[in-house]
């Protein structure tokens, strides 16, 4: 099977002092990839920068040029975490671009997984607000791309942050499904299992909070148990990933106790939810541990392409397995009493 | 106006934000409201943080223990998120608060940027009265 990459490479002028998002998170990544040893199964996409109009499907106007501005003012610190330099308006750009350009390759080709290797990530970009370091969401970028030619899309996330900025946006978006396996409590503070999207897509935003300590048999748990079911209930035509790989037991941004093989696992969860092929595209998000980033991706998309790879072990043991329980019950009660509500309303 | 009972302002540990945290003081003070002070814990404060759950700062014990307010009538209390979530949360049960306060520009902000700005975003979205405080 064809792996299609695109990567933003000639970066290195959005970084910034001692900050862990950095441009070595592009090369670990795709170090990962050189590891799988695809030869000619490995394809480029073209380099392409998103244009206003793709952008403007999730992010406002103004947003859009006040970012610019700012970045070509000459940047700063935006908020305690995020920055922009100079550059950093052409390279995100061309971040939200590189996910357009390489579902644009799947489409042409029919065959194929997606790799996005880009940066700065983009889950928690809001649509009116940088943060959390991410600037233009790329995630949402592709998805509301591709439904906007009438496909259904599911986008996972399994960064160990919640993607706050990709749930706003699709919350009320009945031809987006929204899923996401996160520590909690841990930035940004969103993700509770009650938030379960908008009157016109309910039950289509599914959050699965994690403890600390959470291992490979929780997350395995919580796709089995809740997030398979909701999307196959979807039905989706594409599958977007928001693979972050700060999960990882050697990650220093967060504390969950994940291994390449749990990863390996994910990744071939996912590909089930594919119906078709060419149709599957993983967009780098988080992952600062160079070492574990670069044996993560490999992992992830050697089981995505169906090749597996040796790697450490499984791991498990750690808490949080009876909590996927919890959040099954306080998700449906959920869904009861908010259809109950915006039926008094009118909205269903 | 009702009677002003519970007032939160956002901490960051920038001169502006000792600004506000002085203003809001003054006004719990005057009020009798308590006080909660927040921080919003983000990503980066993984890697070493100044601050502590349950371990007041100093700045804030000097300006609570100058304008009057003994550790009975405020709080401390760190959340990890966004600042401007963070803070509009507080609107919410169980802190309530019926004021927010925050201060006019944050760590590391280039002066005259609207983006970023906590307390443009703040003043946006809340649903309770919010006092920005323009720095000293």
């Amino acid at each position: 099977m064809v792996l299609i990459v695109n990567e933003v490479f000639d970066d290195a002028e959005h970084e910034s002092p001692d900050h862990p998002e950095r441009p070595g998170r592009v090369q670990a990544a795709m170090a990962g990839v050189d590891d799988l040893h695809l030869g000619e199964d490995l394809v480029v996409a073209p380099r392409y920068s998103a244009t206003r109009a793709e952008l403007l499907r999730v992010h406002a106007g103004g947003y859009l040029d006040e970012l610019g501005a700012y970045c070509y003012g000459g940047g700063g610190d935006i908020d305690q975490d995020t920055y922009a330099t100079y550059d950093s308006w052409s390279i995100a750009t061309l971040s939200a671009g590189a996910g357009l350009s390489v579902i644009s390759e799947l489409q042409r080709r029919g065959e194929g997984v997606g790799f996005v290797a880009a940066r700065p990530p983009g889950h928690h970009a809001l649509a009116d607000r940088a943060m959390g370091f991410c600037l233009l969401n790329n995630v949402a970028v592709a998805a509301a791309a591709l439904a906007s030619q009438g496909e259904r899309v599911a986008i996972i996330d399994w960064d160990v942050h919640h993607g706050n900025g990709t749930q706003q946006i699709f919350w009320d978006e009945p031809n987006v499904l929204y899923a996401s396996m996160h520590q909690w409590p841990l930035f940004p503070g969103s993700g509770a299992a009650t938030e379960i999207g908008g009157p016109r897509a309910l039950g289509a935003t599914i959050n699965v909070p994690l403890p600390e300590g959470a291992t490979g048999d929780v997350t395995w748990r919580a796709i089995d148990e809740i997030v398979a079911p909701a999307v196959e209930a979807f039905s989706p035509t594409w599958v977007l990933v928001s693979a972050g790989f700060d999960a990882h037991r050697l990650d220093p941004m967060a504390d969950l106790c994940l291994s390449d093989a749990d990863y390996a696992d994910l990744a071939a969860s996912v590909s089930r939810f594919v119906k078709g092929p060419g149709r599957l595209a993983f967009f780098l998000e988080g992952g600062y541990d160079f070492g574990a980033l670069r044996t993560s991706v490999a992992s992830t998309l050697s089981a995505a392409l169906d090749a597996p790879l040796s790697t450490e072990p499984r791991s498990n043991g750690g808490p949080g397995f009876d909590q996927i329980d919890r959040v099954k019950a306080q998700r449906l009660t959920a869904i009861e009493s908010w259809t109950r509500e915006f039926e008094k309303e009118g909205q269903l | 106006m009702n009677q002003v009972t519970s007032i939160a302002v956002g901490f960051d540990g920038s001169v502006e934000s000792e600004t506000a945290l002085r203003w809001a003081a003054g006004m719990a003070h005057e009020s009798g409201a308590s006080l909660t002070v927040l921080h919003a814990s983000g990503i980066l404060e993984r890697l070493g943080s100044a601050f502590e759950p349950g371990v007041v700062p100093e700045a804030v014990s000097r300006i609570m223990a100058e304008e009057g307010i003994d550790s009975s009538r405020f709080r401390w209390v760190i959340e990890e998120g966004d600042a401007c979530s963070a803070l509009l949360q507080c609107a919410s049960e169980p802190v309530s608060a019926q004021v927010l306060v925050v201060g006019s520009r944050g760590h590391g902000k280039r002066p005259g940027t609207m983006i970023g700005s906590v307390s443009l975003e703040v003043v946006q979205h809340a649903k309770v009265p919010v006092v920005v405080v323009p720095g000293s």
